[in-house]
């Protein structure tokens, strides 16, 4: 399923990334790589607050339902 | 010898404070060579012969940003003798994946650990010597923020330019990723002039495009290359790039298992607690209004027009005129000299200065927004809403710091990573009212809507307006169109900023308009003075038979639709596009003031018999939305870094002005009852026009080339 739909606090392991190959190389650079936990801290209008490799980041809806977690 | 020393880090770690700390005053701010990255370099503190060079902060060297790309550039081309790779401590994992790639350069790289003194505070450890050993390189603890270990991280580093030992990377990858980089740099062994065989042989295997085209290879070798990747690829299941990274960070994960031991603890931690409210859907917008609400009370309404009052009325108004003036009737100067100094100069230059007090404060709200970690979630909290209309949440922090000066503001694009979406703010950026153009909406106010404290407020809501109409209008045509880039911003922890950071950012800033007052503007008050003062035949003369006068009669006819025809208003306008607090200055001089208040309060009178309402209030929006003023352009010019988008940015700008202004102004007078004619159906089909624009299908040509090119 996508990172969209996980729940708040839940942490999840990214399986894939469904996009462009510069959004993902800069996903990658910032922590987010396949077999990577990420915790879902907390989601508003804009989008979500992911924290990955130990850094928040935020991250846009349309963007969270391309990345695939498990 | 000249030592180069080169700063890299990720953004937020602290590199901007370590290089302050390391350089002092003696720094030095420049662009980047053909880009328009800020690049800052300044000696060591007390030697000389060491240049520490800031590079911008950046998560990897793979150029996804404008700001990769140059730290890349420079690193490979231009060499630096060592790298000071400055991580932060309390981040260390994502940290250290630059780091893996600095180690690769062979340049040699000493680590600064910096906010050692949060890890400590945590109760984490970090075993320093093991660390060394699995990265390969010195380490030295700090905290540029409390100034520890800077010095010795600076010294270290010197010795290891000066040794010119290059960093050897202790990191290995797995056996499938080595054999095949051992297979490609058996290939390319000898074929090219790089001495780093390994870090081109992770290039080849990233199939890094950038890196590619410079290489001398041979089509054969490449296809040889292609083949090892290839194989690679479908063993890993994954493309070069991503095993690499992949790579990197599980080489990391085993670092961190035996150097880095974290308190484990589940509690959470006050950034979290804040975001909670702050970025909390119901409470995020409410709360951000409260925050503008008090930066503008503090830097407009209270302290910042305190200072900025007593520098107009008090320095510029009862000490320095009479001073100079006393001055020069002592050594007796000619009268057009004196009326040059006093009339020209210090009226003009001293108008502008008074500025600076209220901009010097907005600025250091604004510095304690971004340094606390606001200003990242202001960016985010926006993004949902700016996305309606073709922006990005990033183009918000530009428009915000426009509303103190266009020229940070337009600088401030620089971290927005889409083209389209950095052009469009570029170019809307200034359609908020800065703080130079506040004078024209108070003189405005004051002389034509006394009482109404409605004018100012609508000029906020004018420019906001003129930014969400153009960033739909102009995402619609066939140059923006295309999706908006993902939002992705690092939000880093909260933490109190420190003092020293924060006034250095406010001086940098000011210092550029100090920059501006002293020469564009002094430059303009002298021509508008000699323009005002001399006719044609150079004989003094009153402003009525002036040049500028002159001058003004001819271009006046192009503003009678906007209802303001008559030749002062023109010329105001065109001073105001040297600096926009000109406009007030200029109908000083041309109503016979030699010095007047900031809001022109002399010559209400005057104005109130050539304006109505509607007409000064068509002048207002035109003189607000149209071209910004020349210190601006130059900013777009130098961002934009193309002449060709630097002159569709002002013309945009103007015209849309143009119309704007032409539709306030006809309909309004049709509404208060003047009748149906020319203008006003010019006005009705100006109207359809904009909402056919706003309206119309995008243009999607774009689009399907991208695809085809796929």
């Amino acid at each position: 399923m996508s990172l969209a739909f996980a729940g708040i606090g839940e942490t999840r392991v990214i399986i894939d990334f469904v996009g462009k190959d510069d959004v993902k190389r800069h996903l990658q650079d910032l922590g987010f790589v396949k077999g990577e936990s990420v915790k879902l801290i907390s989601e508003n209008d804009s989008g979500f607050i992911i924290m990955a490799k130990g850094v928040r980041v935020a991250i846009n809806r349309n963007l969270a339902t391309k990345i695939m977690v498990a | 010898m000249k030592v180069k020393i080169a700063l890299a880090g990720n953004p937020n770690s602290g590199k901007t404070t370590m290089f302050n700390d390391l350089t002092g005053s003696s720094q030095y701010v420049g662009n980047w060579p053909g880009v328009t990255v800020e690049k800052k370099e300044g000696a060591l503190r007390g030697q000389k012969d060491v240049i520490i060079q800031d590079l911008p902060g950046i998560y990897s060297l793979s150029p996804y940003t404008l700001e990769e790309v140059v730290a890349r550039n420079y690193l490979i081309t231009e060499k630096p003798d060592a790298i000071i790779n400055i991580v932060d401590a309390s981040n260390i994992e994502r940290n250290l994946y630059l780091s893996t790639q600095l180690m690769e350069l062979g340049i040699p790289v000493i680590m600064a650990l910096n906010m050692i003194d949060v890890v400590r505070k945590n109760g984490d450890t970090i075993d320093i010597p093991k660390l060394k050993e699995q990265l390969g390189c010195e380490i030295v603890e700090a905290s540029a923020l409390k100034g520890i270990g800077t010095k010795e991280v600076a010294q270290k580093a010197v010795e290891l330019a000066k040794s010119k030992v290059s960093a050897v990377p202790k990191h290995t990858f797995s056996t499938e990723v080595e054999d095949a980089l051992a297979k490609i740099e058996g290939l390319v062994k000898g074929k090219t002039d790089s001495i780093n065989e390994r870090w081109l042989a992770i290039k080849l295997l990233e199939q890094d495009e950038k890196v590619m085209e410079g290489l001398p290879l041979d089509g054969e070798t490449l296809k040889a290359v292609k083949d090892i990747v290839q194989e690679c690829e479908s063993k890993l299941k994954d493309d070069g790039e991503s095993i690499i990274t992949n790579e990197r960070y599980s080489y990391i994960s085993k670092v961190m298992k035996q150097a880095v031991h974290k308190k484990s603890g589940t509690k959470r931690s006050a950034t979290d607690k804040i975001d909670a409210i702050v970025t909390n859907r119901w409470l995020a917008l409410p709360i951000f209004a409260v925050v503008m609400f008090l930066v503008y009370y503090i830097s407009i309404s209270t302290v910042g027009s305190m200072a900025t009052d007593w520098v107009n009325d008090v320095l510029f108004g009862d000490i320095i005129p009479p001073a100079v003036g006393n001055f020069l009737d002592y050594i007796g100067t000619a009268a057009w000299l004196n009326s040059l100094i006093l009339d020209g100069i210090i009226a003009g230059v001293g108008a502008v200065l008074g500025f600076l007090p209220q901009m010097m404060v907005l600025f250091l709200c604004l510095a304690f927004l971004e340094d606390c970690g606001y200003m990242a979630r202001i960016a985010f909290i926006m993004d949902r809403i700016f996305r309606k209309f073709g922006l990005s949440g990033k183009s918000f922090i530009p428009i915000l710091i426009g509303t103190g000066c266009g020229v940070p503001g337009i600088m401030a694009t620089r971290t927005i990573e889409n083209e389209h979406d950095r052009r469009m703010t570029i170019i809307t950026t200034t359609f908020i009212p800065c703080s130079a153009k506040l004078p024209i909406i108070a003189l405005i106010a004051g002389a034509l809507f006394p009482g109404s404290s409605l004018v100012a407020p609508s000029a906020y809501f004018v420019g906001m307006a003129a930014i969400i109409v153009s960033g739909i209008l102009l995402k619609k045509t066939k140059m923006f169109s295309g999706d908006p880039s993902p939002f992705i911003m690092e939000l880093p922890s909260y933490h109190l900023p420190g003092i020293k950071s924060i006034l250095i950012h406010v001086w940098d800033r000011s210092k550029a308009f100090i920059k501006k007052a002293s020469t564009i503007i002094l430059l303009a008050t002298v021509l508008v003075w000699f323009l005002s003062s001399f006719n044609w035949k150079l004989q003094m003369v009153d402003t009525e038979y002036s040049i500028l006068a002159a001058i003004g009669k001819v271009i006046a006819p192009i503003f009678i639709p906007l209802g303001w025809g008559n030749w002062k208003a023109a010329v105001a306008t065109v001073t105001g596009l040297i600096a926009k607090e000109n406009v007030v200055g200029t109908f000083g001089i041309l109503y016979g003031f030699a010095d007047v208040a900031e809001d022109g309060g002399e010559f209400w009178k005057n104005l109130q018999g050539e304006f109505t309402q509607l007409s000064a209030y068509s002048f207002l929006i035109f003189n607000l939305l149209c071209a910004p003023c020349f210190a601006a352009m130059g900013a777009v010019r130098s961002e934009m870094s193309s002449g060709k988008w630097t002159a569709f940015s002002i013309g945009y700008q103007t015209v849309f002005a143009y119309i704007v202004a032409t539709i306030v102004f006809q309909m309004g007078s049709f509404i208060s009852g003047n009748g149906f004619h020319v203008g006003t159906a010019v006005g009705l089909l100006l109207i359809i026009l904009l909402v056919y624009l706003l309206v119309r299908k995008p243009s999607e040509v774009k689009e399907k080339k991208a695809k085809a090119a796929v």
